[in-house]
């Protein structure tokens, strides 16, 4: 007989996910993701100067803020018909990598490591046998018998002190944890290390910003002023320091995230055949060598891959009506048109209509409505986005970075292509995406000292800016490749204020429930057929559910009840 | 981030898009309207976790104000001083991930600053609009008050009543 679990809240996430899932025979036989918070952002916007919807957007969500406030700005432009600077955009792509390696970083180590390590097993580890072993994968200099022997010394007062914190909720001792003690505690000392670092990174956005968190942006370029020899605006001093934060990001992920990534893979190689999911795969594209409109001079290709089939790829096209459409057969929303419809973002509904159980309650009636995500379809179709679909997709285009990255480490791990369509490949993707955007990132700032030196110091394009220049009305849809994945927002404008405005987040994509059709989106379909060893500690859903890195902030909004952290697993 | 670094700092938290939850941010928005005390920097924290490690790790002293879904009547102050992430009030701001972890991270690491939190009952956090409700809005200027007093105490070095 088949037993419902029900993981309320999945932790270490950004936002409130519920997973409610059916276990026959070890195994998951089918599963329900539901957010249980409601988003209606796109309701604070209406009515409001499009100019300042980024401002808006960016508080939505702590983590990936500068994403949505791009998305935002180039939903205005192409509505208006702004084209920026080239500076801009680099600007723009730079922030994009720095938040793109920051971010991917944090998830590995601070969201995604403890379903692999064991920070209680760490206690057990040998520092001089753990120094040899970090010697023997990287280069990177923290690596004495002494320094390790320090951290563990530091992490058993921790542990002692029954402040387990950060580590509280792991399921430590579990048999699905599977690395020695000393790999354990590498992972523990650069949990840490990860975090020092990740506050360098972030300065890029201080610098090009203006301030951080929530740095500033501009419909029309960036705010911001750039000259070599400006003493208050952005100078050659902060420029190189700019460069400077970039190499040590480029250090970061060759000799910290990547060696370790390739270490702990060994032990784990049979999730690279659970976990795959949907085999769909969406990507709108991003970073742009010459401009946002050249879609094919993106580093990150735009298309869509269906039935695993790397051997095509479909354009994908965000304004054509019949392409991107939400649904809400089973989301807590009514359309004046009644269920059973999809419509695109340009013509989306956002009218909440709660029909679930009253809480609390032990389990959602899935057969009728159960998420506060609506549910995305590409042309009828459930797509994962993603980093892995980006992978996937610069691979299958044929683009020689892709292919090296990919091509070495399936080398390197010993296993096929095949195993790309896994918890495991999605995790490993969004690895190879870091040396990717950490190598280009320094393309970028090359071509803009360039461009400056050049004289061009252009930063944006203003000779639209003013409402007087606007048609009376107009759409727009802007795009970017967030973290998580593909992310757009359309924008309907009437007399100079915002009437419509909508976001696609890659978490809806992703995190949504069935269709109408009764269709899995990718978080459910991924958690088909995955083994749970132990229905009350499901490390195994977690797993897969982290290698997602799901993040409902902004797909749903907030509320807590209790304000509790804790996640409940009830097995029914 | 050239200069030297004062030694307090207000940091307001929370997300202005969700109604009395802002708070923290409405308060920074507050207090920059007047001229701030000598050695004391204000931030907008927002939605913001990981990325105000810079910060904490930068100054010794940092004075935190959030929301608070702790039952007591909207618009109620209270000042504690947490060690651990499990001191901080439940709902501490809307985010799951970043100051909870990052608070642990900087206790394991020898690098927490000392922490005074200023929290403020909030009602609920299920409304998204912008705005403050009047319970909150008529706490702003004790909120205020109360932070200068403890800055200016915490300067001159005295004891403050804690409550």
């Amino acid at each position: 007989m088949a037993q419902r679990i029900v993981v309320d809240p999945i932790t270490r996430i950004e936002g409130h996910l519920r997973i409610e899932a059916e276990i026959k025979d070890g195994k998951i036989a089918e599963a329900y993701s539901s957010g249980t918070m409601v988003r209606l952002i796109e309701e604070i916007l209406r009515g409001r100067d499009p100019r300042d919807a980024w401002a808006f957007v960016g508080r939505v969500c702590g983590v990936c803020t500068t994403v949505h406030s791009l998305a935002s700005i180039r939903s205005v432009e192409d509505a208006l018909g702004i084209t920026v600077p080239p500076n801009a955009e680099l600007v723009r792509n730079l922030m994009f990598c720095a938040q793109n390696i920051q971010d991917h970083v944090i998830h590995f180590y601070h969201l995604h490591a403890l379903d692999w390590v064991d920070v209680v097993s760490a206690l057990k580890a040998d520092p001089k046998k753990t120094s040899e072993i970090a010697q023997s994968i990287s280069h990177w200099p923290k690596s004495s018998p002494g320094y390790f022997s320090d951290l563990q010394k530091r992490l058993t007062k921790f542990v002692e002190s029954g402040q387990l914190g950060i580590f509280a909720n792991g399921y430590w001792g579990h048999p699905a944890y599977k690395l020695p003690p000393e790999i354990n505690l590498i992972g523990v000392a650069h949990y840490l290390e990860a975090l020092e670092w990740q506050k360098e990174i972030a300065k890029i956005h201080t610098i090009f910003g203006g301030k951080n968190p929530h740095p500033n942006f501009l419909v029309g370029g960036m705010a911001c002023s750039i000259s070599l020899d400006d003493a208050s605006g952005i100078n050659a001093e902060r420029l190189a320091y700019v460069q400077q934060l970039f190499k040590q990001a480029k250090e970061f992920v060759e000799q910290v995230y990547i060696p370790d990534l390739l270490a702990v893979a060994p032990y784990y190689l049979d999730w690279g055949g659970i976990g795959g999911g949907l085999g769909n795969y969406l990507v709108y594209g991003d970073l742009s060598t010459s401009a946002y409109a050249d879609v094919k001079n993106y580093k990150f290709p735009a298309g869509a891959i269906l039935n695993k089939d790397l051997s095509h790829i479909e354009e994908v096209d965000l304004r054509n009506d019949s392409e991107v459409q939400e649904f809400i057969d089973h989301s807590w929303y009514e359309y004046a048109g009644g269920d059973g419809v999809g419509l695109h973002p340009w013509k989306g509904e956002t009218k909440l209509k709660y029909t679930g159980p009253k809480p609390p309650f032990d389990q959602l009636n899935v057969e009728e409505k159960y998420s506060y995500l609506k549910t995305p379809r590409w042309k009828g179709n459930a797509m994962e986005v993603g980093p892995l679909a980006r992978v996937l997709v610069g691979y299958a285009s044929g683009r020689p970075d892709f292919k090296e990255v990919v091509d070495s480490t399936l080398k390197k791990l010993n296993v096929p292509a095949t195993a790309l369509f896994s918890t495991l490949g999605r995790t490993a993707a969004r690895g190879l995406e870091t040396i990717l955007t950490s190598t280009w990132a320094l393309e970028f700032y090359d071509q803009l000292i360039t461009n400056i030196k050049n004289g061009d110091t252009r930063m944006a394009a203003m000779e639209k800016f003013r409402p007087e220049t606007w048609p009376a009305k107009a759409m727009g849809v802007g795009h970017t490749e967030a973290p998580r994945g593909a992310l757009a927002h359309w924008i309907v404008i009437e007399d100079k204020k915002i009437a419509n405005y909508q976001l696609v987040v890659p978490s809806t994509w992703n995190a949504s429930p069935r269709d109408k059709e009764g269709k899995s989106s990718a978080y459910e379909a991924a958690l088909k057929d995955t083994p749970v060893a132990d229905p009350n500690k499901p490390v195994e859903i977690l797993r897969t559910i982290h290698s997602f890195d799901p993040c409902l902030a902004c797909a749903v909004h907030l509320y807590d009840e209790d304000g509790k952290n804790v996640s409940k697993v009830k097995v029914l | 981030m050239d200069k030297p670094d004062p030694s307090i700092l207000i940091l307001g938290v929370g997300n202005y898009l969700m109604g009395d939850e802002g708070v923290g941010v409405h308060l920074v928005r507050m207090m920059e309207k007047d001229p701030l005390p000598e050695g004391v920097d204000l931030l907008d924290g927002g939605t913001a976790g990981f990325q105000l490690m810079e910060y904490l790790e930068r100054y010794p002293t940092v004075i935190m104000v959030d929301a608070t879904l702790d039952k007591n009547p909207v618009g109620t102050i209270r000042m504690i001083e947490p060690k651990f992430s499990q001191d901080f009030p439940k709902a501490m701001s809307t985010h799951e991930i970043g100051l909870k972890d990052l608070i642990e991270s900087l206790s394991l690491m020898g690098k927490m600053p000392k922490v005074y939190l200023f929290v403020i009952s909030v009602a609920d956090i299920a409304n998204l609009h912008i705005g403050l409700s009047p319970q909150v809005k008529a706490a702003m200027d004790l909120l205020k008050n109360r932070i200068l007093k403890l800055t200016a105490a915490l300067q001159n070095d005295t004891v403050v009543a804690l409550d």
